[in-house]
């Protein structure tokens, strides 16, 4: 499979602050792909980098395919229409838009609406409209589901689950880690402007060790046991409680988050 | 060059939205036209002579130096620029609808100045209506690019108030709108020479388009359009 996006070395200051301390990153065509961090860890600057958005000092960075971006911290003018919006940037793009994305993302219920009169999320979904607009290979998406309820995430999870379908790389940056365990194949971590993660989900899981968290009710009580060894503890506690004459209620077994794993690897635990 | 056009049509609609847009560039015009209007020809007659170029003055920098700024400091701002700049769309875009559309606006208004201050206070018509329209052309396309580099230099809207403000009022109360400059202390007549009201007003009312009133305006036109350009260049790159 060849990479829709790879950089390499890429290095950004910001006066005597370095962000950026040579990062590799390599992205697959058709994957969704998320790059993580705590606050300041160089998360937006590595993607406006690679969007083309902010000058680097040094590294190579190579995009094979257009590219879409739909940025977090991205407006319109107050008395712009979505029709009008979506419109101008199609003409500038020479594109037309296209009916059943625009549908599929509900854009249609706020063509005559000002955008200052839009909810958060209907400017959320405008954006991604726009960014869509000009038929991408890569779509950049910051933060998309941010401001967005409940139906209006689901629904935008199941369109960049669409997109993706239909051979679209998304690169997508987010503190929602459920929706990054939901959504994405493969993570990059960066901490202190290096990458100290880059793989799947599940490597990520394995390089951390399968941590579990199993809870026991019984009529004698609640009992919380941690291990790493799932099969033996589970069979050594339920002779236990046997062995106990206790009744079992309820079993839970947690295998740890995505977003546990996230944060040894982030802040180098 | 379609979306160019689109552009164009679109700013335009989006001006006549704005609240801004429509006080600066016709309501206020307008009503100060009303009343100083009947003021100056009543206390004054000889001032009809000049009313119509007056009032257009006074309307143009009006427009330009308070109506564009907080449109085009909108533009710019960080998070607008940002999904301009995503979506493909040159970041000079901006400027350049905004001054097109802001032109024409002046332009409309200038000729209702024209057309109804002979009806409602007995101006006189520009003897010379050529040199008139051309030193109109000329004082719009300076105005506005003095006003560009406030809307691109000051970014939040209450320092962009601040400095039209500091602009508009000198260049309406030294450039000979309100009463002749010749009766100005000579440091004010000085200083009133910096600004382009002053050349545009005496352009409009001269017999024919001179060199010597039209080069401080090229010169101010020509070093606003390097500021612009330096400013968007500087707000582009990150």
């Amino acid at each position: 499979m060849t990479n829709a996006l790879e950089a390499k070395g890429l290095w950004k200051s910001y006066g005597e602050k370095v962000v950026l301390k040579g990062i590799d990153l390599c992205v697959r065509q058709g994957d969704i792909f998320a790059l993580l961090g705590v606050n300041g860890a160089g998360k937006t600057t590595a993607l406006e980098c690679i969007e083309g958005l902010r000058k680097y000092e040094k590294g190579t960075i190579s995009v094979n395919g257009k590219i879409g971006i739909q940025l977090q911290s991205a407006a319109l003018p107050a008395h712009i229409k979505g029709e009008e919006a979506l419109r101008l940037f199609a003409k500038w793009n020479r594109k037309t838009p296209d009916a059943s994305m625009l549908a599929a993302l509900g854009v249609d219920a706020i063509a005559h609406k000002q955008y200052q009169e839009m909810s958060t999320g209907q400017k959320r979904r405008l954006h991604l409209a726009l960014a869509l607009i000009c038929d991408p290979d890569i779509v950049f998406l910051d933060e998309p589901t941010a401001g967005l309820d409940i139906e209006g995430r689901i629904s935008l999870h199941k369109y960049i689950r669409d997109l993706k379908a239909h051979g679209k790389t998304i690169i997508l940056a987010s503190h929602d880690m459920a929706e990054v365990e939901s959504l994405c194949n493969s993570i990059a971590i960066l901490r202190d402007g290096k990458i100290a993660f880059a793989g799947t989900v599940i490597a990520l899981t394995e390089k951390i060790g399968k941590h579990y968290t199993i809870q026991i009710r019984t009529d004698q009580g609640l009992e919380t046991y941690e291990t790493d060894d799932i099969g033996p503890s589970l069979t050594a506690m339920l002779k236990s409680c046997q062995e106990k004459n206790a009744v079992i209620q309820d079993i839970r077994v947690d295998r740890g988050s995505l977003e546990q794993h996230f944060l040894k690897i982030a802040k180098g635990e | 060059m379609e979306g160019f056009i689109y552009g164009v049509i679109l700013q335009w609609k989006l001006d006549l939205r704005s609240r801004t847009m429509l006080i600066t560039c016709y309501a206020v015009p307008l009503l100060f036209f009303a009343v100083m209007g009947g003021v100056f020809s009543s206390i004054t007659p000889e001032s009809r002579e000049t009313l119509i170029q007056s009032m257009t003055v006074f309307a143009v920098t009006m427009g330009t130096l308070i109506g564009l700024p907080p449109s085009l400091a909108e533009i710019y701002r960080r998070d607008v620029k940002n999904a301009y700049q995503a979506n493909g769309v040159p970041l000079s875009l901006g400027l350049v609808l905004i001054n097109i559309s802001t032109f024409a606006h002046l332009l409309i208004m200038s000729a209702i100045l024209y057309g109804i201050a002979p009806v409602l206070f007995d101006a006189k018509i520009p003897e010379h209506p050529e040199t008139y329209f051309g030193g109109l052309l000329v004082l719009i396309a300076v105005s506005l690019s003095v006003a560009s580099i406030i809307g691109l230099a000051v970014k939040d809207a209450a320092n962009t108030s601040m400095f039209s403000i500091l602009l508009f009022l000198p260049s309406v109360m030294l450039s000979g709108v309100m009463f002749p400059s010749e009766l100005l202390p000579e440091a004010l007549a000085v200083v009133g020479k910096f600004f382009p009201a002053t050349w545009g007003y005496k352009l409009m009312t001269d017999s024919g388009l001179s060199l010597q009133t039209l080069c401080p305006l090229c010169i101010i036109f020509i070093i606003a359009f390097i500021l612009c350009l330096t400013l968007l260049k500087k707000i582009s790159t990150r």
